[in-house]
């Protein structure tokens, strides 16, 4: 086994908000072209069939308002371009006419294809060409935030494509009922930034099982004194609000939510693990989105394996589409980074799929071995410790001065 | 090893009067959903159709997940404290409190 792998003790996500690839990421194609990220050439028609291209302008607050719609029948849209006949192919040429129905303001609509440029998002960037950056990681559903991170808790949504109240239904645990009712146990947590803040994940686990749950302070003090469970899952700030040391600007991205205070974020978890010596060497953090946001992104997602079945659907009442949805085709991609100092540097993982459920799938694999009781998806889900791959560890990963 | 200076966001960035927006607007429907199966001492007075600000929601979801908190924490101190008095303490009462004799009914 490799000793990154060998010595690995902690596995940390951070899981922010509404931003696809192509929008936070797609501009380093230009810095190293294995990244699959913007060209010239990718455009949208607009609503007057003209072709809007991609273009370098996105800021940092003030310029997706409306929040572009990220729900199922928006992003059916999006991918497929208004295309509802039987066995279409995504298209990915629908994301301007979609923002361009919320305010039917040509000009606004053209935004949704703008994209940063590296220098304006120093911690995000700078963490994917230091790392490993995914090519081909994809929300778990077309759809929005609280279907796609029970993904992340729990390898399946359970048959919702919305961000309506439901129950989980059994056999099916979170990961952290997993890791907890293990034996022997593991150590799991949740981390929300404060409970002003709180967590999405209200009705299975915070109602139910609240002593899952810590602050973003609890994380810090954690990090520092070499308390960090085995596996942490943390949120970031979904609010504009005073806390107990004053105001608290949300940091997770989500538009219109300012881009800079997530960067802040992102760089506060990773120096907070980095800072502690035997944590940095033990642990491997996963930064990813729950979902693009309704923003553009040029890779059509990939069909589910039929062989390894969700085992839920959605009627077409629910989908909002009139058609049904079988959980066969995965979400628009999104930006996810795994950072370790046994990663090489540099790393573009390509040419696998990677999705929410992977994360389940990971970290099940990696401290219980082989577990029966999920979806056939999950257990297929490719997994990515494996990218802790260098034999010895790296003493060039940049720090953030914040 | 490098440094990267990370820029902060200015205090313009911040608005809690900004209109609440389509996650905060579930989350508060979420946790009105565990609101009401709370114990009443634990409810807000808050109407949540009321809620049109960041501000507004923040100081909804503060309340609604401190007191899920304080009720399990409730609820885990009623399992510490003992139900039933011992033995010895029964029968120490009893000796000071003797049962009435044959013959009298107590009164209903």
């Amino acid at each position: 086994m490799a000793p990154g792998l060998d010595g690995l003790k902690h596995i940390v996500v951070l899981m922010m908000e509404n931003r696809s690839f192509d929008h936070m990421l797609g501009a380093l194609k230009a810095v190293n072209p294995a990244i699959d990220g913007i060209t010239p050439n990718l455009s949208n028609p607009d609503t007057n069939g003209n072709p809007v291209q991609v273009q370098a302008l996105a800021q940092f607050q003030g310029q997706l308002d409306p929040d572009p719609d990220h729900h199922f029948p928006a992003v059916d849209l999006q991918i497929f371009g208004g295309n509802t006949a039987a066995g279409r192919q995504p298209t990915m040429d629908g994301f301007v006419k979609s923002y361009f129905n919320q305010q039917q303001d040509v000009g606004h609509s053209q935004k949704i294809m703008y994209y940063f440029t590296p220098d304006k998002l120093p911690v995000l960037t700078t963490l994917a060409t230091e790392f490993a950056v995914f090519n081909g990681w994809f929300a778990s559903i077309p759809g929005p935030t609280i279907c796609n991170r029970a993904f992340a808790h729990y390898g399946t949504s359970f048959g919702q494509v919305s961000m309506d109240i439901f129950y989980v239904k059994e056999p099916y645990k979170s990961i952290y009922e997993r890791l907890i009712g293990a034996n022997p146990a593991h150590t799991a947590k949740l981390y929300y930034y404060d409970t002003t803040s709180s967590t999405m994940e209200v009705v299975n686990l915070l109602q139910n099982e609240p002593k899952l749950f810590g602050t973003y302070e609890q994380f810090l003090s954690d990090c520092a004194s070499g308390n960090l469970p085995e596996y942490s899952f943390v949120e970031p700030n979904y609010t504009d609000h005073d806390g107990d040391n004053g105001a608290e600007i949300a940091n997770d991205q989500h538009p219109d939510h300012n881009i800079q205070a997530g960067e802040l974020f992102i760089a506060s978890v990773y120096n907070a693990i980095k800072q502690n010596a035997a944590l940095w060497q033990s642990t491997a953090l996963l930064v990813v989105y729950d979902e693009h946001g309704g923003i553009y992104d040029h890779v059509p997602p990939p069909n589910c394996s039929p062989n390894a079945p969700d085992g839920h659907t959605a009627s077409g009442n629910d989908t909002g589409t009139g058609m049904p949805f079988g959980f066969d085709r995965l979400g628009v991609r999104v930006p996810a980074i795994l950072i370790s100092p046994w990663v090489p540097k540099g790393t573009v993982v390509d040419g696998r799929v990677f999705e929410h459920a992977s994360i389940p799938a990971t970290v099940t694999k990696f401290f219980l071995g082989n577990y029966p009781q999920r979806t056939a998806r999950e257990a297929a889900a490719d997994t990515f410790l494996d990218l802790l791959s260098l034999n010895v560890m790296r003493q060039d990963c940049p720090d953030f001065s914040t | 090893m490098t440094t990267i200076k990370v820029p902060r966001p200015p205090e313009s960035a911040m608005d809690r009067d900004r209109p609440v927006n389509g996650l905060l607007k579930a989350q508060i429907l979420h946790l009105h959903e565990a609101e009401r199966r709370l114990p009443l001492r634990h409810h807000t007075d808050i109407y949540i159709n009321a809620i049109k600000t960041e501000g507004e929601a923040a100081e909804y979801i503060r309340r609604v997940t401190e007191a899920i908190h304080d009720a399990h924490a409730a609820a885990a101190a009623k399992r510490v404290k003992p139900k039933r008095r011992r033995t010895i303490e029964i029968a120490a009462v009893a000796d000071d409190n003797p049962p009435p004799k044959r013959g009298k009914r107590r009164k209903t």
